[in-house]
């Protein structure tokens, strides 16, 4: 696929620096604390309803959002890959382990319990369908509910197709005989995220051999953003392997050379959506999974993706809740054991 | 592909404006009410932003007159007579000529080609000056190019700075909203969409200044290269480059002008003004600026090894330098 290249600006006068300190101080700023003092009721409300996802190192790899009191959550699929080897935040230094329930990856999110708690106050879905208007102010929490930001829906609500997945690399088209040798590396890839080099050579991709480049092509393109895959390469006569998570394609090409200035970051999986509301918060990859509400403190919908610089894609309710509820209740309802005779 | 560098503003007059910024806490009906106003500005002006084809990428434009005269970045635009294929709302693709352009502000015209049409069209805000810091404001454009099924991406934010020639907003901006407007809350244009730096904050729009000061050479495809405008004094030295700004190093000394009279030379390195050591280029342009035309200086300047004491009479700025 052939990318637009988009531009915006590019002059470097010789003139005297511009003076960067700016009149309008941060607090009075659209996102400043002046500013989200009129969602202040809301705050106190919606940030208790999200706890971050931490990995065993202790880093934030999403944000949970609470479904149920008994400590089920909601959080973004594809960034948690190994979410039962994660930890609920609940608390400041206290975690909670978690039990996987049920995993989406049409709708890129996983229900779970965080194990042993209760008295939790969960989201609630209403049945009926809230609008999302373009230009609606729109509030979300961020940093696992430590605050919250305001924004508004800056697109119209649809469809994002799915662009396949890519590990980010560009491939010898030369090499002949046993793999195939790296030519580049795309910048914040995965391939790059764990440290493949240009001239590394494939030599295996989950067990199947590479012969070819096309080969790679055929084993990656079935599946999807998120998933991974086992690499075995050759660097310097040394034979090592690696697990890789697949990104979505569309991502990768787009920021082939580093993501604009995006500011956090995007994340893994940034299409195939069956549906999204598009906003302008500025949320963090971290911050997916976090709930999105209006300023009445409505519930619209699940943060799935934070795009770029400009873009978060939200999931409206309605798209993705009913596929969870069965889960949820047999969950909460175990079939009772027969007695024995 | 990293389409973005971290520019420098090209700000020769960036004297700080008098601040108006109230310090009262928004309230939820503040914020209820400019989501109100924003609802209904929107169908009545994004039939007039444009999407715009270049050579090598997209960019934004707006239509200001029903005889489709469209206000964009210079750096879309790039010189005048240029064919540019604008992409309308609906899809429909037009064709547009760039008429003048003022490169150091960032400001274009183009005229589409067919003006039988009625095109739709915004107003444009005559109040440059009136522009508030702190006051709530609306972005518009094609980051990324059109998208049919996405639409314009909106951005709501405030202005966080103003400088004679522009305007910084906290709507963030991305590659492809280039050549967009900014919109105040009567949906009026009171920005077109110019840089961006790294931070989210730091998101650049020329103002209506530059457009209005040169209106008719615009209009007659006269490219502009305004050294800066206001009522401070002018040396005429341009300076080197930004990374090394603690040099203050001539590199051009533009004809005609004070610094040419006193005999400043290309390679020359300015270190004090009046006595007072000049620590940056940026310091010595707003020593110079807050200075008035016709106001005699001293200048001291190192010329290959030696120190050399210069008298100047500051000018006043060319209103332009039109090639």
């Amino acid at each position: 696929m052939n990318w637009r290249i988009t531009f915006l600006m590019f002059f470097a006068f010789s003139s005297a620096q511009a003076d960067l300190r700016a009149p309008l101080s941060a607090s009075e700023r659209t996102n400043g604390a002046q500013t989200l003092t009129a969602v202040a009721a809301l705050e106190k409300r919606i940030q208790i309803m999200t706890a971050p996802v931490i990995d065993a190192e202790g880093l934030t790899l999403s944000t949970a959002s609470w479904v149920g009191s008994e400590g089920y959550f909601l959080t973004k699929a594809s960034d948690t890959p190994k979410l039962e080897r994660c930890k609920v935040l609940i608390r400041p230094s206290v975690t909670v382990a978690i039990r996987e329930i049920h995993r989406s990856a049409v709708h890129d999110l996983v229900l779970a319990q965080a194990v042993g708690v209760s008295g939790l106050p969960a989201l609630s879905f209403e049945s009926k369908v809230r609008p999302a208007r373009y230009g609606q102010w729109l509030v979300a929490p961020v940093k696992g509910g430590q605050s919250v930001r305001i924004g508004v829906i800056s697109a119209q609500c649809r469809k994002i197709l799915g662009g396949g997945a890519a590990m980010g690399v560009r491939m010898d088209e030369k090499t002949t005989g046993k793999g195939v040798r790296i030519a580049g590396i795309a910048e914040d890839s995965p391939a790059a995220a764990v440290g493949l080099l240009e001239d590394d050579v494939l030599l295996s991709l989950d067990g199947h051999t590479l012969n070819s480049y096309q080969k790679v092509h055929e084993l990656v393109r079935d599946r999807q953003p998120g998933e991974q895959i086992e690499i075995v390469y050759r660097r310097s006569g040394k034979v090592a392997h690696v697990l890789l998570r697949l990104a979505s394609r569309s991502k990768i090409l787009q920021n082939w050379e580093g993501e604009d200035f995006a500011n956090g970051g995007i994340s893994i999986r940034t299409d195939n959506f069956a549906w999204v509301i598009q906003h302008d918060l500025p949320l963090s990859p971290q911050d997916m999974g976090s709930p999105l509400f209006d300023l009445e403190g409505h519930l619209l919908g699940i943060n799935i993706a934070r795009v770029d610089r400009i873009t978060t894609f939200a999931l409206p309710t309605e798209i993705f809740w009913p596929a969870f509820v069965p889960y949820l209740e047999a969950d909460r309802h175990p079939p009772k054991a027969l007695k024995a005779n | 592909m990293r389409f973005f560098f971290a520019c420098i503003l090209f700000c020769l007059c960036c004297q700080a404006q008098a601040l108006e910024s109230s310090s009262a806490k928004t309230t939820l009906a503040d914020l209820l009410k400019i989501q109100q106003t924003i609802q209904t500005q929107l169908p009545l002006v994004q039939a007039a932003v444009v999407a715009i084809q270049t050579h090598d990428g997209t960019a934004s434009g707006v239509m200001i007159t029903e005889d489709g005269l469209i206000l964009t970045a210079a750096h879309v635009a790039e010189k005048p007579g240029r064919q540019m294929r604008v992409i309308l709302q609906d899809g429909k693709r037009v064709i547009a000529t760039t008429l003048g352009l003022d490169q150091s502000a960032d400001a274009a015209l183009m005229q589409l080609n067919d003006n039988e049409v009625k095109w739709p069209c915004v107003k444009v805000s005559r109040h440059v000056f009136k522009i508030e810091v702190g006051q709530w404001c609306f972005a518009l454009g094609h980051p990324g190019g059109f998208d049919k099924e996405r639409g314009l991406v909106l951005r709501v934010g405030k202005v966080v700075k103003k400088t004679a020639n522009s305007l910084q907003t906290d709507c963030v901006l991305m590659g492809g909203d280039s050549g967009g407007p900014l919109f105040n809350l009567d949906g009026e244009v009171i920005g077109i969409h110019s840089q961006i730096w790294e931070e989210r904050d730091q998101n650049m729009h020329v103002s209506m200044a530059p457009f209005f000061r040169s209106w008719d050479d615009l209009k007659s495809s006269q490219i502009i290269h305004v050294w800066g405008t206001g009522s401070g004094g002018y040396l005429g030295v341009e300076m080197g480059s930004v990374e090394d700004a603690a040099v203050i190093n001539v590199n051009r000394v533009a004809k005609g002008s004070a610094a040419e009279m006193a005999g400043l030379r290309s390679g020359d390195i300015i270190l004090s003004l009046d006595g007072e050591p000049m620590q940056s280029q940026s310091q010595f342009l707003n020593a110079i600026r807050s200075r008035a035309a016709d106001t005699d200086i001293h200048i001291q300047v190192q010329r290959s090894g030696n120190l050399i004491d210069l008298k100047a009479r500051l000018g006043s700025l060319p209103k332009e330098d039109a090639a």
